[in-house]
């Protein structure tokens, strides 16, 4: 399957010790190795203020991971673990790859059109001299007609 | 601008004979005003076409909140003049940040 990338996030409670911190992390990215998957990167945002009570807390730890996945079942599983974790009062995994995709897609883009456009410019001036005598001789000839 | 001598499209579509009606305090820009409707309004543009954004990150929540309202809602394009590609991809991203509690769904009183 193709290489998947996923951006993972959980909330833990905020009076959650470092080292159980670290151990979940660590858990996952065993998880995510055993599965054919690979964790590119971990944030630890730290106690921040959200938005809304989740498990009457108003405050978490988030813990950031992106990741790649060759295979479904890892998503399922690091899912799984993160909801038995009792620590993790929420997460999210966001698919990324195709919007990822679409980015370069447009930035190709755009990058085309930047290369075309300085080239209209460095034409028109080549194409500006032969046009600048059309114009004087069209009355010339215009006027041997009237 | 360029939009105030070309009167004859009398008004935008919706909203602007709310702004184009009362000759009052903020009208045209100066001088003398003759029977004609005369108002100036800027354009607006969109913010993440200026800046040339392809990705908006629900991540970063302080790129999302000038166009959430207070209560949280999602402001309409035609308050922020975003065009409506990046309209889409804001809405995707606000509603993931909410799901992550990085933004409310609405606040409580």
């Amino acid at each position: 399957m193709a290489d998947r990338l996923y951006d993972l996030i959980f909330i833990c409670m905020p009076t959650t010790p470092e080292e159980e911190v670290a151990k979940i992390v660590s858990t996952l990215e065993q998880t995510a190795s055993e599965h054919g998957g690979k964790v590119e990167k971990v944030e630890r945002w730290g106690t921040r203020k959200m938005a809304y009570r989740v498990a009457k807390q108003r405050e978490g730890l988030y813990v950031y991971l992106a990741l790649h996945s060759t295979q479904g079942t890892l998503i399922k599983e690091l899912e799984r673990r993160l909801k038995v974790t009792d620590a993790v009062i929420k997460y999210m995994t966001v698919r990324l790859d195709e919007e990822i995709k679409r980015q370069q897609k447009l930035v190709a883009h755009r990058e085309h059109r930047a290369r075309r456009r300085p080239r209209k410019p460095a034409a028109a001036p080549a194409a500006a001299p032969p046009a600048a005598p059309a114009p004087a001789s069209t009355p010339e000839q215009q006027a041997p007609a009237s | 601008m360029s939009e105030q001598q070309s009167v004859p499209r009398p008004s935008g579509p919706s909203g602007g004979s709310r702004e184009g009606r009362p000759s009052g305090p903020g009208g045209g820009p100066s001088g003398p005003r003759r029977g004609k409707r005369q108002y100036f309004r800027k354009k607006k543009v969109c913010r993440f076409c200026v800046e040339k954004v392809d990705f908006i990150d629900y991540k970063k929540v302080e790129m999302l909140q000038p166009f959430v309202q207070e209560r949280g809602k999602i402001l309409p394009r035609r308050m922020t003049g975003t065009c409506s590609k990046h309209q889409r991809w804001l809405g995707v991203a606000v509603k993931r940040a909410r799901n992550i509690a990085l933004l409310p769904f609405a606040t409580e009183l």
